[in-house]
């Protein structure tokens, strides 16, 4: 099995105060990860130095290469879309990504719109809270890449629509790549998960299979989780 | 499907099977759904779809066809002999509990009686 990310004494910095310290992770091809952490652990921070967006100190390889430059070219991250203006249409956004994007798949992209029921004439402005998230999925997704990144993909959105998402991941993850998925509430997404990393006190406090965790421990994943915070506080 | 987050997915996946073989919605010689899409109708990891056929092929209850996909077993011996598993695991359960609150071996037999007895009469 071969390693879609590696990330080797990775440290950042904000404003003097620290955000990630000294971490080391690898996640193989094929698997998707669950990123799990507290608001402002630094999950959303991770993401984007995976794809160069941010600067940190330490070393980052995607698919072998540790260019940081190029890494927005091997990672589809789920944007939220602030660049476009909100009288932008759907198909306008998507026309961009195909510029921008060589591995952005317009079959793809298609079938994700029909399977997501997204209406592409719509204007972003007029799109509800999880309407704005199917679009990002359907973007993100319809690039064939090695490694995606979904940020909080089902947060405040409702439930018919996380159903309708979770299944879109599951039908169009490529076999080999690798999904990295970050939230904070985990039951929902739990099935889905091979393993589960956890961002706790500016480092990666956990890295499990999530049914070696459900094996050895006899618990949920969410349980394990809050376990972690529980352990956490008794220790202070 | 629901599943219980306790579980090791991949074992509720077996059973899901299991299950579905006993009850006859999966009849020796059938041809499972692609890997893809029992993750999907499951809501679950391509992956833990995967380890789970994969066990239950290594268990000679599914049969892998290169190219063509999974088929139940058509060994009508190796069926009787998976039913004959799943209620001795079922029992086993049972006669652990029941032996933990001190019932001899007799008494659990005259228990089993006694509740079929009367869950038979509720079922009329």
């Amino acid at each position: 099995m071969t390693n879609v990310l590696t990330i080797n004494q990775l440290t950042y910095k904000h404003n003097l105060k620290t955000i990630l310290n000294d971490i080391d992770l690898t996640l193989e091809t094929g698997k998707i990860v669950g990123l799990l952490g507290e608001n402002g652990a630094g999950k959303t921070t991770l993401m984007r130095l995976i794809t160069g967006s941010a600067k940190g100190a330490g070393t980052i390889t995607v698919c072998g290469d540790s260019v940081t430059a190029h890494h927005k070219g091997h990672v589809s991250f789920t944007e939220q879309l602030r660049g476009f203006k909100s009288n932008t249409r759907v198909d306008r956004v998507a026309n961009f990504y195909r510029l921008v994007y060589p591995d952005f798949d317009g079959q793809r992209f298609e079938e994700l719109v029909t399977f997501l029921q997204i209406d592409t004439s719509l204007k972003l402005g007029a799109l509800s809270k999880g309407m704005k998230e199917k679009v990002v999925i359907a973007l993100t997704l319809a690039r064939q890449t090695q490694l995606y990144l979904l940020d909080e993909p089902f947060s405040g959105i409702d439930s018919m629509s996380r159903k309708k998402i979770i299944s879109s991941i599951i039908k169009w993850k490529p076999a080999d790549a690798t999904m990295v998925i970050s939230d904070h509430y985990v039951s929902e997404i739990a099935p889905i998960l091979d393993e589960v990393v956890i961002v706790k006190d500016q480092t990666i406090y956990a890295h499990k299979a999530s049914d070696a965790i459900r094996e050895e421990f006899g618990i949920g994943i969410e349980a394990y989780y809050e376990s972690l915070y529980e352990g956490g506080v008794s220790h202070d | 499907m629901k599943f219980d987050d306790k579980v090791p997915i991949y074992y509720q996946i077996k059973n899901y099977l299991y299950h579905e073989m006993m009850t006859g919605q999966l009849k020796p010689g059938d041809k499972l759904p692609a890997v893809r899409q029992l993750a999907v109708d499951l809501t679950v990891n391509v992956n833990t779809v995967q380890r789970a056929l994969g066990e239950m092929i290594t268990e000679n209850i599914l049969e892998s066809k290169r190219g063509k996909g999974n088929f139940v077993t058509t060994d009508e011996q190796r069926i009787t002999q998976l039913k004959e598993h799943l209620v001795m695991e079922q029992l086993e359960r049972v006669y652990e509990q029941l032996h933990a609150l001190n019932l001899t071996d007799e008494q659990i037999i005259d228990s089993l009686k006694r509740f079929i007895a009367q869950r038979g009469q509720q079922d009329d």
